[in-house]
This record gives C-alpha cells, structure tokens and sequence, in this order.
C-alpha cells in the first residue's frame, strides 16, 4: 500500500497521569478538507499542536509525504496554521505580515510583492496592505492570517477553531470563504473545531475526538445517518434517545420492547466496543427529531405533550413517553396544527432512519 | 453624595484647599531652588537681589562635577542596560516558565526594591571592600543593576503577559528559528515595556545616592554624590546650580519618554 | 522523540533565561546581604554580644526611639494631608486629576537630594521661612526648623507624600459612589456616611499605603541625615556611621539585621491583609 499524503500513526500523548491523545491514527489524502471535531479536551487541538510541532507526541509518529516530520522543529516544517486568536504581528502591516515567512525564507524582493499582492487578491484584501492589525475588524484579521499561512504554498494548512472569535453571521462568511480558498488553492487542511455545523459545513471529512481518542471518521453525511457510537450520534445532529425493556438481535437488525410495552423492529444494529456480542442486554434506540412523526391511526409510541415551540422555519414538540423518558420532534407549523400541552399522541418512525445502540 | 464631585459642596471647597496647599508644598520648593540657583546671592537670600547665571560658570569652570556628571550617565546607561537584558531573560522565565518556585524567584526579583537600600548598601560595600570593586566602574554598575533589577522587570513582565504568545508561534511555523521570532516579532512587541524598563532603571541610577555614597572614592563620584559631599560643608548655590540640572535633566528624560511613547503606540 | 515527563529538565521547564539575572542576584545580592547579617554573630566573635550592647547602650535604644517616632509622625501627617488629597483625586474631573497627578509625579521623580537641599535652604536659621515670619511679625526670634524632629519630619512628608496619596487614590476610586448615595437614603448625614462607609471603606487602602510609608521611613537614610541634628540621629544613619566611621562591622550588622527583619516583618503584614504591594 503506498503511504497516503499525511498520515498520524498510533498518536499518543500523556501529561503526567493525564491522557491527552489516545492512540490516534489517520491517514489523509492529499487536497482533503478534514475537521477534527470534539468538545473541548477531547484531544483534537492536541494533536493538531503535535502536527505544528509545539507537543512531542509520548509515542506514535506523523508522516508527510512517507516521511517523520517529528524531530523537524515547527519552524522547518513549513505547515501553515491558522490561529483561534488573531496573531497577526502587531507592529507590521498587512503587507509585512503576509510577507514575514517569505522574508525568513530570503526570497527575492520582486517574488515577495507579487506573492503578497496574489495572495492579498486570494482571500480578498487587495488595498488593505498598509493597514496595522489593529484597525482591521476580526474577520479581516484572520483572512490576513490565512493569507500569510497561505503564502509559503505550505502542504498542509492546519486551523484551530479560527472564527470562534467572530460572531455568527461573519462566521458563516467566512466559512464561505474558506470553502472557496481550499477549492482555489487545493492546499490539504485540517481544521479543529467544537461546532458541528461547521464541520459539516466545510468538510469533505470529519473525526470525531472523544477523550482523546477518534470515535469515528468519515463524511458528514455517514456520521449523521450511519453513527458508530451512541457519542458520535448525540454530537452529529440533535438526537433522542430511549431506553428498552428487552432488546433481541438477529444478525444487524434489532427489535425492542419498549418499557411501556410497545415493540418496535427491524432496528438497524451498532455495537459498542464493551458490548457482549449477543444476549439480551437492554439497548437504547436513538431518533432524529426530524424522523417522527405524529400517528392518527393510534400506532406507535404513545406520549403526552409537554411543550410545542415555534421556531420560525420549523417547530419542535417535546413529548414525554409512559415511563417518563423525553422525546423531541421537529416538523413544520402545519404538520403540528392543533397540539397542544398536555394532548397525548402516538408517535412513529421509519424504523431503519433510527438506531438500536448496545 | 461623599463620591460625588459635585454634590460636595463647602467640604469640596475645604478639599480642594488642602489638594492645592499640599501641590505648592511638593512644587514649591523644586520652583524655589530652580530660582536660586540663578540668584546672584551667597547666602540664598530669597528673593534674590539681582540675577546671575554665575554658579552655573562656577559649575562648569569645576571639572569635577562635569567628571560627576559622566561617571553617573556612564554608570547609568550601563546599569540600565544590563538590568534591562536580564530582566528580559528574566522575564520569559517568570511569564512562561512552568516551574516549581516561580512565584519564590518572583519575589526574589523584587525584594532590591522592598529591601532598605541601607542594607544592601552596606552590604554591598562589605563584599566590594574584600574584591576590590570599591570605587571602581565597575561595581558602580554592579550595585545599581540589581538595584534597578525590579524596575526593569516589572514594566517587561507586564508588558510580556499582555502579548498573546500564540504570535510567536505563529511566526515560528512562517518558518521563522525560536529565536528570530523572539527578536523580530516579540521584542518589537513588547517594546513599551523595554522602553519603559530602560527609562526607570536608567532614572533609578541617575538619581541613587545612599549605595553611591559608600561606593565612591574621591577619584571616581556620580553627581548625587557630588551634591551630597558639598551638601556637607555647606549651602553654596552651586548646588543649587547642580540641582537644577539634575532636575532639568530627570524631567526632559520623563517628558522625551512620555512622547516616544506616545509615538510607539501608534 | 518522546519526552520523559519525570525528567528533572521537564520539570525545570523555561527557568533557563532566569539563570543570569539569578546568578547576578546571588552574587551581589543575596551573598552580600547574608554575609552582613552572618558578620553580626561572628564579629568580635561567635556570639549575641552585637544584639546584647545594642539593646542595653541607651545611644542606640535612643536611635531606635528617635527612628520610630519619626517613622510614626511621618506617617500620620502623611495619611492627614494625603487623604483629602487623594479623595478630590478620585473624584475630581479627570484633567483636573491629571495636572495634580503630573504634580505628584514630578515632585516623586524630582532628585532626592534636590529636594532634601530645598527644603535645608528653606528651613535654615536665615531662609526663607524664617525671614518671612519674622517680617510678618509673628515671630522675633528665627525658629530652629532644621537639624532637629521638625525638620525630618517636614522633608521626610515631603517625600513620603505621593506614596500614601497614589494608593490611597486608586483605592478610593475602586469604591462604587452609589454605596454611599445608598447610605444617604438610608438616612446618614454627611459625618455618619465619612464615619461609617467611606472611611471604613477606604481603610484597606490607607493601611496599606500608611504601612509602606512607615516601613520606607524606617530606613531612610538620605533626608534625616542631612535635616535632622546630630541628637535626633536614625537608624540608617547610625548604621552607616558604625561600619564607615567607627569600623564596627558587628554592631553595624547586627543593626542593619534588626531594619531587615523588622521591614520584612511589616511587609509580610501588608501581602499578608493588604494582598501584595503595588
């Protein structure tokens, strides 16, 4: 097999007693978008640190290209990387900053202005070049940032949560942006962040980071309807979920007695890595709020309404089920006329869009 | 009402009575020697009956004070300088060290300040009376460095806190060497602090007397030390001349820093 | 490439750049001043016999009593002027503030000396203070200002003053002026609201710049050296006197011991209840 473009092999870090990164590995193809998406400690920044060089990793290895780029020092690495804080150089203009890494590597003063200018253009600044960092806006701060990152045509461009400074709105401007540079430029990024819909936004890849090891990693679209763990189901999505009474696997598929007696089947099956492989461990079955759906014809779950909440393009109702349990349901203002607190339903769902997690 | 500046009413008027009684107390006399020391009279009469700039000739004719004068910015500049390069190194430990006792060498590094300066100047002498640095260049730098240790810490450590070091990383990772960002990019920085640093440590030498003092030999004297012998025998004008220019001195060094600073921060 | 967390070079991690400023601190800082103290049981020989003549010969426990009570004096009419200054300072318009502060600073940063010669001229026998009194009538005799308690005291406030009325200032500008609107509803008259909120309020503040004040007079040596009289000499200078003039290292050292642990010991009361010294 030939190596891929990056790959993290066996990553470990240990603080003292602490375990920062668990035995992580990835292997990354060049020109791919990939985010490292966890809570906060879970590792993901760690092992982004441990790529820029600023950690020795306790074990494991980094290969660029089929090579250690370990015992490289940060500074000739040649990665670019773009901060959660601004940290453009304070007493230097746009243009110096974008042109710091090139004066380092001595490149010829023409080839340096017109790297600037081109990569002012890039993330679109042109005629911004005199001014200091500290009149530029956030937004604007951190595009300088991915353009001086940019600048060296570095192999892999690594972000560590770079617009939580910014509020929504500019985010989502800038996500736009993002996803325009890495198109134009083809440059492999990885990028660190906690917010869910900015990875799935931006990525063609996404690992999620759980107490410093990688629950799963894969498209967005496979961690939303495919998820592995009962953790990568509640972090990708909003998510319900549902304890049994009896749970009977056959094969990948499950059927569930609820505690209130209603039985479901034909759960689709995900084990978790502890789990007995067979015998009748009660599981939890995890629903999309989007997935429910009221039944008229009286099938299905009952529950009680507790609250309806009117959101504009959508509505959520939160259900309660016999035993007590909560349920949401997001559907349209129409879909939902007429339910109000305290009513009680029956609910139903396309058993295979649901998951039975042991 | 009591934090009210304008609802003080008469106790605002008794107030501003005593704030103004206690400024001409701390300005008059700096004014009053400034004025004598172009009085024409001997014996400082004041007011003075005629104007003269004669003590200030006598201070020039006397080569020694202008000698003074020398050795205290020579010892000035040297102590500044070197309390500002350590209290620089001093200051990336103190800031981003992770070790144990750093709060103990925190205190360490201040304690020249708290320390009656009697003390460590008796002290001081003690061990420069047995190494021979008595009187000496070189011990003048010595003493006042420690002695302006903290003053040059405090301003870099402060100013080194407030910079985000996750510039300096980026900088290293634009490919430049641990120590070039230091240089090119935190240094720069950080440079109201150094500036700041440079300025106090320098001020604090110019104008020590009590390690002066027992440091001196009659070869080798800064001004304060100058001032203090003549002081001794007696009130001549000529150190009020003197005075004036220590003071003249103090003042544009203050007011050049407060433009450059001003000038920095833009 | 892995690190050993245990090793004593993680451990010591960024102490490096501290090791020169260390080295000239332990050299010619904490050697010296150990030495000294270590002189004061050692000279003539191993002994108390330093502490013990200091102690019992009443010229030095006069010293003593002379340091204390002008230390006290200094920081009573310090806190008496400075507080009304730095109460206005708080909540005066600020270019107000800023030109009383600019005074402040001028007169802190002002040469020692400089100003200990002002006021030694001023004070004199013949100066100016003496003239005019006597012009005015109110006096016939010259008052002796100088070389005795009046005149340390006077040149001493001159120079403590800014350091009671900085602190002072920046504590009574942290305080929330509604407390007092509060006190006013509640029914407090102007005396009651001083007496009961503002001055306990401002205590803190006053403490501490009252206590660094009286710690920094303690061992002054310049200003009581060249106002104060022969009768009325202190501390620091019968420390120089002894090692300088009289040669005697012991009895020098074991005085300069007594100024440290007692300058220590009040600077331990301030971080200890005032949190730190600013």
């Amino acid at each position: 097999m030939t190596p891929a473009f990056l790959s993290i092999r066996s990553l470990r870090q240990t603080y003292g007693s602490v375990v920062a990164v668990d035995d992580v590995s990835l292997e990354i193809p060049e020109g791919e978008f990939l985010t490292f998406l966890g809570p906060s400690g879970s590792g993901k920044s760690t092992t982004l640190y441990a790529l820029a060089g600023f950690n020795e990793p306790t074990s494991g290895d980094i290969l660029l290209r089929g090579a250690s780029i370990l015992s490289t020092p940060s500074h000739k690495r040649n990665i670019g990387m773009v901060f959660q804080r601004y940290t453009l150089f304070p007493h230097l203009n746009v243009r110096e900053n974008v042109a710091f890494p090139l004066r380092v590597r001595g490149r010829p003063a023409a080839e340096i202005a017109a790297q600037v200018d081109r990569m002012l253009a890039l993330v679109r600044l042109d005629g911004y070049g005199d001014r200091m960092p500290g009149h530029l806006s956030g937004g604007q701060q951190q595009r300088v940032a991915l353009a001086r990152a940019l600048a060296y045509d570095p192999p892999v461009l690594l972000m560590d949560e770079p617009l939580s400074a910014l509020d929504k709105k500019l985010r989502e401007e800038i996500q736009i942006e993002i996803r325009r540079i890495h198109r134009e430029t083809g440059v492999t990024i990885l990028y660190v962040t906690h917010d869910q819909e900015e990875a799935l936004r931006l990525s063609d890849r996404i690992a999620v980071f759980n107490h410093g090891r990688i629950e799963q990693v894969g498209s967005g679209r496979d961690l939303y309807h495919d998820p592995a763990t009962r953790f990568v189901a509640s972090f990708i999505g909003d998510s319900s979920f549902l304890d049994t009474a009896e749970t009977k696997v056959a094969g990948e598929r499950g059927r569930v007695v609820f505690p209130d007696g209603t039985v479901v089947a034909d759960l689709p099956v995900h084990r978790s890595a502890g789990a007995a492989s067979s015998g009748p461990a009660a599981g939890q079955v995890m629903v999309r709020p989007q997935s429910l759906r009221l039944d008229v014809k009286g099938q299905g779950l009952p529950v009680r309404v507790l609250d309806v909440t009117f959101l504009g393009d959508s509505s959520t109702v939160q259900f309660q089920t016999a035993w007590g349990q909560e349920l949401w349901m997001r559907a349209s203002a129409e879909a939902i006329a007429g339910v109000s607190p305290e009513a009680t339903f029956h609910v139903n769902w396309n058993p295979a869009e649901s998951h039975l997690f042991l | 009402m009591l934090l009210s500046y304008n609802r003080l009413g008469g106790l605002g008027l008794a107030l501003w009575a005593i704030t103004i009684l206690v400024c001409l107390f701390l300005l008059v006399p700096i004014i009053f020697i400034a004025a004598l020391s172009f009085g024409s009279s001997q014996w400082l009469v004041f007011p003075p009956p005629a104007w003269t700039l004669r003590w200030y000739r006598d201070l020039a004719a006397d080569p020694r004070w202008l000698d003074a004068a020398l050795t205290s910015a020579k010892v000035g500049v040297l102590s500044a300088a070197l309390a500002v390069a350590l209290g620089l190194m001093a200051s990336f430990a103190l800031v981003r060290g992770r070790f144990p006792g750093r709060n103990l060498l925190k205190a360490l590094f201040l304690t020249p300040m708290v320390l009656p300066v009697i003390v460590f100047a008796v002290a001081i002498y003690a061990l420069f009376l047995r190494i021979g640095l008595n009187g000496t260049l070189v011990g003048f730098v010595l003493a006042h460095t420690v002695l302006a240790f903290p003053f040059a810490v405090i301003p870099i450590v402060n100013s080194l806190e407030g910079f985000d070091k996750s510039i300096e990383d980026a900088a290293v990772l634009c490919g430049a060497s641990p120590l070039r960002a230091k240089l090119k990019i935190t240094l720069p920085a950080i440079r109201i602090g150094l500036f700041s640093a440079a300025i106090f440590a320098f001020l604090i030498s110019w104008d020590e007397v009590v390690v002066a003092i027992f440091m001196a030999s009659p070869d080798l004297q800064t001004l304060p030390v100058r001032i203090w012998g003549a002081l001794r025998q007696d009130l001549t004008p000529v150190i009020a001349a003197a005075s004036t220019i220590l003071v003249a001195f103090t003042l544009l060094v203050m007011a050049a820093a407060a433009l450059l600073r001003r000038r920095i921060s833009k | 490439m892995a690190t050993d967390v245990s090793s004593p070079g993680w451990r010591w991690r960024g102490l490096g750049p501290a090791i020169p400023a260390l080295a000239l601190l332990a050299l010619f800082f904490v050697i010296p001043v150990v030495s000294l103290l270590l002189r004061s049981v050692l000279e003539p020989q191993f002994g108390l016999q330093n502490y013990a003549e200091l102690f019992a010969t009443s010229t030095y426990a006069r010293v003593f009593y002379n340091t204390f009570v002008v230390a006290s004096l200094v920081t009573a009419v310090s806190l008496l002027l400075g507080y009304p200054v730095a109460w206005l300072l708080a909540i005066m318009p600020q270019r107000w503030a800023n030109l009383v502060l600019a005074v402040i600073l001028v007169s802190m940063w002002t040469n020692l000396l400089a100003r200990t010669y002002a006021w030694m001229v001023l004070l004199q026998r013949t100066g100016v203070i003496n003239t005019t009194l006597m012009k005015l009538g109110l006096i016939s005799e010259p008052l002796a200002l100088v070389k005795n308690l009046t005149g340390v005291t006077i040149g001493m406030t001159y120079i403590m003053l800014p350091f009671i009325i900085l602190p002072l200032y920046a504590s009574i500008r942290a305080l929330d002026p509604t407390t007092l609107q509060a006190a006013a509803l509640c029914g407090a008259g102007r005396w009651q609201a001083f007496r009961r909120v503002l001055l306990p309020l401002s205590a803190p503040g006053a403490a501490a710049g009252g206590l660094m004040v009286f710690v920094m007079s303690l061992g002054y040596f310049v200003t009581p050296a060249l106002l104060g009289g022969t009768s009325h000499m202190m501390l620091a200078e019968m420390i120089a006197q002894l090692v300088q003039s009289l040669l005697n290292w012991g009895l020098g050292s074991a005085a300069a011991f007594l100024l440290l642990s007692v300058t220590l010991a009040l600077y331990a009361v301030q971080i200890r209840f005032f949190g730190g010294m600013r």
